[in-house]
């Protein structure tokens, strides 16, 4: 019988490498492996250094290993024709049109990504397949949605027959695979959960509420992998030692909350990319063996680049109206930290400031050291903080939509129209309702969004897109539908708008967030979006770097500066690693001197 | 007694979960669900979801076939056609069953 490992962690924490490391260590006992990611920004060509792509495709160098990058695209384009494609011939064109416009929704992408995801937990031809997953808050949506989905199916059989996930025939006809998947899902002996994290305490934070996420859903086994850990031995001074420290505490911390067996993981000093590299992180992984400090042959000659200070005056401020601020990048480079920081810049300036966040794993809180709630709370003069909780966003939408029905319709009606409600689309719709509130209002002169992990972020932004789209299609009058369609233009408007609306990538000189970002910037252009500058954070100031290994991770980083700078062709903003992690007003406003 | 009501394709027909509420869809909810109270058999078929129907069905078809997409949403009664792009009101569809219809429903909607 096949065993699943499943990766789960946020962006940046190693969890490809850990992953891939994994796959080769089961390789290498001669059991047939496959790795399959279904993050759509994945870099596993990168770190096997070959061509992979949507089609399963074997390793070179390794007998008994295969790969696959599942592209949402790609899926969806299979999906949608599995279901179009028996109507084509008899169908007349614009019917056929119109189903293809229908699917192109934001649900049929994640529907035909997990679907696809799922055909993998059918077959026996593996031993092993390990799934280097999307990062937490994703995962855990694609992990609960195969019990929301049998739920849903359920009820809408029982209800109107209607489901707002593609066709119902279709969803029917796969229930039952559903129910398989979910069962070995939670099944501890064929289905195993690798949590990756880094020994901080934002890591930390984010992998007990994955844990806990998975618990809610019955599955409460699993491993933790703790990675990027400080050799002792090169924490000499005192700015890592203290670094050292708080890892080690993060360490025990992380032992005593999640009760799971744990492995530790080195930091290196050089990137790991390639067959032999990944067999020694699957040394260290499965037998413990631990790497030397440092790689003295990779030591080069360490050369700083200049960057001058982006004029954050002219991008963050607004002249006139409100400005929206997007702070988006992967999860773990410190998107929070920067969009804190630039919200608390805007209010110091005087602009009456909102700080938003959306990531479903927000810890704003914990950083502006305030309770921040579903309602804006003023943190200090001029600035007040949001978080935009989809589920309490969720009830209220549908508290309002069932209000408006009692009395207007039938008993009857109302409970039909609750359980229709409950759709995973409405729970999206409801979240990007509120989300747009802030950019449609103008009570807040600087509006600054610590946006979720890039990849959702877009399916975010996307939305009015599809829905303008989708507003074409409503049945009732003319007024109605102008005014729907007027708003989304408004908010397309908006976020295209290079005075109103300036878009910021955070991402670590390191090849995968620098990855993970590109392809974003891409993306947002497609939209129409312009991003305008990009923040480096986490750089080794100079002084620190006292000994070779970090010299040479210095050097790896001003190597991927330097790429940054030729690959974007935006301005860029350096922001250096400090030796706290920023917590608390007071950090943050010193921090502002780094930004000038 | 039967009424099918074939719709045009949409995320649902219930008109709940598109990005604005669509009020004329509720009504016709509201009215099919009345129908069925009093006894009259409901099929409700949207194009983007059981789109076999449209072609199993030889008179749905053919109009398909012939006006495009168009012509929905279609309402047959008792298996002919009644309404074709639009939606019948309550009282025309109690009309055309030769049934009463219910003044529980006609209030509510007078309360609208």
């Amino acid at each position: 019988m096949t065993r699943y490992v499943f990766f789960s962690g946020k962006g940046g924490v190693g969890k490809t490498t850990m992953a891939s490391a994994t796959a080769i260590h089961y390789a290498m006992e001669s059991k047939k492996t496959l790795i399959v990611t279904t993050d759509p920004a994945s870099n596993l060509a990168d770190v096997f250094e070959q061509e992979i792509g949507h089609k399963i495709t074997p390793i070179k160098g390794m007998d008994n290993l295969r790969a696959m990058e599942i592209e949402p695209d790609a899926a969806t384009r299979e999906y949608k024709e599995r279901i179009i494609g028996p109507f084509r011939e008899i169908m007349p064109e614009d019917v056929i049109a119109s189903l293809e416009e229908n699917l192109s929704g934001p649900c049929t992408t994640e529907m035909a990504s997990f679907d696809r995801f799922i055909d993998f937990m059918e077959g026996d031809e593996y031993d092993v397949i390990v799934f280097d997953t999307a990062p937490t808050g994703h995962t855990i949506r694609l992990l609960e949605l195969p019990v929301d989905w049998s739920k849903h199916i359920e009820e809408s059989a029982k209800g109107t027959g209607q489901t707002c996930l593609g066709p119902v025939q279709t969803i029917q006809d796969s229930k039952e695979k559903y129910d398989r998947a979910t069962a070995v899902l939670k099944d501890p002996e064929r289905t195993n959960f690798i949590f990756v994290m880094r020994p901080e305490a934002l890591s930390l934070y984010e992998t007990i509420r994955a844990s806990r996420e998975l618990k809610t859903i019955g599955i409460d086994s699993g491993e933790i992998v703790i990675n990027g850990i400080l050799p002792e031995n090169v924490c000499e001074i005192d700015f890592f030692r203290k670094k050292y420290e708080s890892q080690q505490k993060v360490i025990n911390e992380a032992k005593n909350a999640i009760k799971k067996p744990a492995r530790k993981m080195l930091l290196r000093d050089n990137e790991i990319k390639g067959i032999g590299a990944l067999k020694d992180v699957a040394d260290e992984l499965f037998g413990g063996k631990r790497t030397a400090g440092f790689s003295k042959s990779e030591l080069q000659a360490c050369f700083d680049l200049v960057i001058d200070m982006p004029d954050v005056q002219r991008l963050w401020l607004p002249k006139r109206g409100t400005k929206a601020l997007f702070f988006t990048g992967k999860g773990g480079v410190g998107k929070t930290t920067i969009s804190c920081i630039a919200s608390v810049y805007a209010s110091q300036k005087g602009f009456k400031t909102l700080l938003v966040t959306t990531d479903p794993a927000a810890h704003i809180g914990e950083v502006l050291d305030v309770k921040v709630s579903s309602e804006p709370v003023q943190v200090m003069e001029n600035l007040h903080a949001v978080i935009v909780d989809q589920e309490a966003a969720f009830r209220e939408y549908k508290e309002k939509v069932l209000n408006d029905a009692r009395g207007k319709y039938s008993d009857d009606m109302v409970a039909a129209m609750e359980e229709e409600l409950n759709s995973p689309c409405t729970e999206e719709m409801a979240a990007f309702d509120k989300f747009i509130q802030f950019i449609e209002g103008r009570d807040y002169d600087v509006v600054v969004f610590d946006t979720a992990p890039t990849g959702h972020t877009l399916r975010l932004l996307d939305l009015p897109f599809d829905y303008a789209k989708q507003v074409e299609m409503m049945v009732s009058g003319d007024e109605l539908k102008e005014a729907a369609q007027n708003r989304f233009r408004e908010i397309i408007n908006i976020l295209r708008d290079r005075e109103r609306t300036v878009f910021n990538l955070v991402l670590y000189p390191e090849s995968t967030p620098i990855l993970e970002s590109y392809r974003a910037m891409l993306d947002l252009k497609d939209a129409g979006i312009e991003t305008r500058l990009v923040v480096a954070n986490m750089i080794l100031p100079d002084g620190v770097a006292v000994n070779d290994f970090f010299r040479n991770r210095r050097a790896m980083q001003m190597k991927h500066l330097k790429e940054i700078r030729d690959r974007f062709h935006l301005p860029v903003m350096g922001f250096p690693l400090l030796d706290v992690e920023p917590r608390g007003l007071d950090v943050l406003r010193q921090s502002l001197l780094l930004i000038g | 007694m039967k009424i099918e009501i074939y719709d045009p394709p949409m995320c649902c027909s219930s008109g709940l979960c598109g990005p604005a509420l669509d009020p004329v869809l509720v009504k016709v909810n509201d009215a099919l669900m009345a129908l069925k109270r009093q006894g009259v058999q409901v099929e409700r078929y949207n194009l983007a979801q059981q789109t076999r129907e449209f072609m199993s069905n030889v008179i749905v078809a053919e109009l398909l076939q012939k006006s495009g997409k168009k012509i929905l949403p279609v309402t047959l009664v008792n298996g002919e056609v009644f309404r074709t792009g639009g939606y019948p009101a309550y009282e025309e569809m109690c009309d055309a069953l030769g049934i009463k219809p219910s003044a529980l429903n006609i209030g509510l909607r007078m309360g609208n």
